[in-house]
């Protein structure tokens, strides 16, 4: 309700519900998960690079399996300019994505993968954070359960904070083309 | 064709990095669309994953969440970044209602990155699926139709 009525006024005023949010809802906020190596890792990315953050999981077949493969792609092409960036799954399906196995499949998609996994709390705390909705759908009885996602790709700071989404209907040039607006070129 | 309307898009101008949200209000009308099946062109062309013809693609699609639009009269595409008091950003129920829908918008347009992001705060009409261009194109894909026998 508090959320609902903070984006009322936002829309009546015209300006963003929180002032460090370049869209006018406020996505972004602090998370503590573990990555595939059982590491902690927080939204802050350990040596500060910037970051595209992903809700998914690392064997969905829907918007994901364009999504995930569509960071990769970006990653390479900034770092093709001398632009290190991280690619970071947030899983929405911690049954299926664990510790010990979403580093497998995630390294096919780019070796820099980033999985990271947590408790239903834990996990949830960062769902509300960037305003994604997790929804199990059915369970395939090949696959096991599908799941409904938010698919907004998130391009972060080293710091983790949002600096602009990318809807994943975009082609790899497009995205790498607004990804490079926001950062500047290292070295 | 994709790339045709990506180029579009990117026609609109490039972002200013850093740039606070600033919107202005609008009143648009258009149909709710699954933009990634529009624009990706996996599914077809533009004329046949919109209307009645993708209405049943356009739900699962809504459902994965992948983020709808609303394709305007002018033929503008706005992604549809929140829907009334959902909150959730491009998805929940209101937008699954909305699916293949023609509906009088009235929210705040913000541009960023050459993309049109549109809040809306209020459907004011919803016209229901006014497209009406399955017997032109069948069901699209024919696949998202389960089949009950198999």
């Amino acid at each position: 309700m508090i959320r609902a009525a903070l984006t009322a006024l936002a829309l009546v005023a015209g300006m963003p519900a929180a002032s460090q949010s370049p869209f006018p809802v406020d996505i972004g906020g602090p998370y503590t998960l573990l990555d595939q190596h059982g590491q902690v890792r927080t939204q802050a990315d350990p040596e500060g690079k910037h970051q595209l953050l992903f809700f998914g999981y690392a064997n969905c077949l829907n918007i994901c399996s364009a999504a995930l493969p569509l960071m990769a792609q970006v990653v390479d092409e900034l770092a093709a300019d001398g632009i290190d960036v991280t690619p970071v799954m947030i899983t929405v399906a911690p049954d299926q994505d664990q510790v010990d196995t979403m580093g497998a499949p995630l390294a096919e998609i780019h070796p820099d993968f980033i999985g990271l996994t947590g408790k239903e709390d834990t996990l949830q705390a960062a769902y509300d954070a960037f305003n994604v909705e997790v929804e199990a759908l059915f369970e395939d009885p090949e696959y096991g359960w599908i799941y409904s996602h938010g698919s907004f790709v998130h391009l972060l700071d080293g710091e983790g904070e949002l600096l602009t989404l990318l809807p994943p209907i975009l082609d790899v040039t497009q995205a790498t083309k607004i990804a490079k607006g926001y950062i500047t070129p290292q070295g | 064709m994709r790339s045709l309307i990506l180029s579009a898009l990117a026609a609109m101008g490039l972002p200013l990095a850093g740039q606070a949200a600033e919107g202005t209000r609008i009143q648009v009308t258009g149909e709710i669309i699954d933009t990634w099946c529009y624009y990706s062109g996996v599914m077809g062309s533009p004329d046949a994953v919109v209307g009645s013809a993708h209405h049943t693609c356009a739900l699962w699609c809504s459902a994965g969440g992948i983020p709808v639009g609303l394709l305007a009269e002018d033929g503008t595409v706005y992604m549809v970044l929140k829907v009334g008091e959902d909150d959730q950003t491009a998805g929940g129920d209101t937008t699954l209602k909305l699916a293949a829908h023609t509906v009088e918008a009235d929210g705040m347009l913000y541009e960023r990155d050459g993309l049109n992001y549109l809040v809306v705060s209020d459907v004011v009409s919803d016209l229901d699926i006014t497209n009406q261009n399955h017997d032109d194109y069948g069901n699209v894909p024919p696949f998202s139709i389960p089949d009950p026998n198999k």
